[in-house]
């Protein structure tokens, strides 16, 4: 018994110790679009330098969830936040947050690639730009970095002149992820990244993200849940607008607690 | 169960579970056979569980078959997930009962076509007994849900190891009282041996069946025979 005990204390020491430090806490959030509750009450923790995958069915609240963390919502008229979404402590939904400043330490990428109609390097130098005036040498070394984070310097370095848009979907969606490591974020969003890519494109998004997470705090929206299982350590599954279960990621997808997250996970809904 | 939103999924699943049904049954009846056919001399019983022993490897194959063709196609998550790979590993626990029946079954011949006396084969018909419920019992409880009932079938298992030690003794004591009986109790040995492996693959199956059922698995260790109650058997 004592044995037992002391091998429980080892356990919850290790355990406190790997705990991460949060980085972003949703406390009490509610969202309307106009009169509509998209959001209900949610309460959550994300740990720093780790991926956290939101899943659950259309218009279940995921993606309006991360919309809320950089304050993207608040470019269409009639959409409101009630509550706190505490990055490093501080709460991003108040009037006194700075939206350029927030939405550099918040990157956002979305589902369909939208590479600006200018040249690759451009692409990324445009974004740096807004936040600081570099002279082009060191904007060249952040260029080739930001591409080289992104896994896609081999494939463009010769034609950093070509326009983005004249890349592959894939590439396409790897610039934009480089645009975003370009303004040296601390979170970023990544809204459905993978889903108009073919399989190889989505393994190097991926594994991208699987590298990214040692110094960004990755929020992933997937209508895969394979995908969501792959790059994921902690997953939320949401249904009509409530946080159902908020578990690590192998214990969700091998024995979830609620049983709507099970009959979700498994092909049972509905 | 709610149903999946692609029914051939259930339908996938269902046949995976049958196909594992069937092979707890078969198990149940080879283990029955052989040492009814060991103790009886019945070589035609014998050939039976022998040939079983094929029917238990083949559907065995095509359990596996199927369900690596559904994790493949389905992606299968959760209780799906759990009960497909648990299908998978409790196959394979079966098919073993099996061989160790065919084995107790190929020792008629060496015994040769009489019966064993009843005074050398009545304990080891006991431990049979004792092994056949656990057997059948294991498939029943993993069909009706019944965890509870899984836990405590696993414990059990302590039963057939005390009864084993006991027709150990026993056997060793017929030999020494008379060396004319050695031929027998030495298959008899034999025969327990495999029984009592049977027994650990049930463990295995309950095992496995419990983590299927409830998403945990149940403790490394078993409670050892002076923590329990004094085993009836």
């Amino acid at each position: 018994m004592a044995q037992m005990l002391a091998s429980e204390m080892t356990m919850t020491q290790s355990v406190a110790e790997k705990a991460a430090k949060t980085k972003i806490e949703v406390k009490n959030l509610n969202f309307y679009y106009g009169e509509s509750k998209a959001l209900k009450n949610i309460t959550l923790s994300l740990p720093e330098r780790s991926v956290t995958a939101f899943i659950g069915p259309s218009g279940c609240g995921k993606s309006t969830l991360l919309r809320v963390f950089n304050r993207i919502y608040e470019l269409y008229p009639k959409q409101r936040a009630e509550g706190q979404v505490l990055l490093d402590g501080y709460n991003v939904l108040d009037r006194s947050q700075d939206l350029n400043l927030l939405r550099s330490k918040i990157g956002m990428v979305f589902q369909k690639p939208t590479p600006f109609p200018m040249s690759i390097y451009e692409n990324i130098a445009f974004g740096v730009r807004l936040y600081e005036n570099i002279a082009k040498s060191e904007m060249d070394g952040r260029v080739e970095q930001a591409l080289r984070r992104a896994a896609l310097w081999d494939e463009v370095k010769d034609k950093l002149d070509a326009s983005g848009t004249s890349l592959s979907g894939g590439q396409q969606q790897r610039l934009c992820i480089a645009r975003t490591v370009a303004v040296k974020p601390e979170v970023i969003l990544l809204d459905e990244p993978a889903s108009a890519l073919d399989p190889l494109s989505t393994a190097k998004i991926e594994e991208l993200i699987d590298e990214l997470q040692a110094d960004y705090t990755i929020v992933i929206v997937t209508h895969n849940m394979q995908q969501a299982a792959r790059v994921s350590s902690q997953t939320a599954f949401m249904y009509l607008g409530e946080l159902i279960e908020f578990d690590k990621t192998e214990k969700i997808f091998t024995s979830p607690g609620q049983k709507r997250t099970q009959d979700y996970i498994t092909g049972r809904f509905g | 169960m709610k149903e999946h939103t692609v029914t051939a999924f259930d339908e996938e699943l269902g046949q995976i579970g049958g196909l594992l049904n069937g092979m707890g049954e078969l198990a149940g009846a080879m283990v029955s056979s052989a040492t009814h056919a060991l103790l009886a001399g019945d070589n035609a019983l014998a050939q039976r569980v022998v040939s079983d022993d094929a029917l238990m490897d083949s559907r065995q194959r095509e359990l596996d078959d199927r369900a690596i063709t559904l994790i493949a196609k389905r992606q299968p998550m959760a209780d799906d997930l759990r009960a497909v790979v648990g299908s998978i590993r409790m196959a394979g626990d079966l098919e073993r009962i099996g061989d160790l029946a065919k084995n107790i079954a190929k020792r008629v011949g060496a015994v040769g076509q009489d019966a064993i006396p009843r005074t050398l084969s009545h304990s080891i018909d006991g431990m049979a007994q004792l092994v056949l419920e656990q057997v059948r019992g294991v498939v029943e409880r993993y069909t009706a849900g019944d965890t509870a009932g899984l836990a405590t079938l696993r414990n059990d298992d302590e039963r057939i190891d005390v009864k084993y030690t006991a027709v150990f003794r026993e056997l060793l004591t017929y030999m020494m009282e008379d060396p004319r009986n050695i031929t027998a109790c030495t298959h008899l040995l034999f025969c327990a041996k495999n029984l009592e492996r049977i027994g650990d693959h049930v463990t295995n199956v309950a095992e496995n069946a419990y983590y299927v059922l409830s998403g945990e698995q149940l403790p490394a260790d078993r409670p050892k025979a002076d923590e329990m109650a004094a085993p009836t058997a």
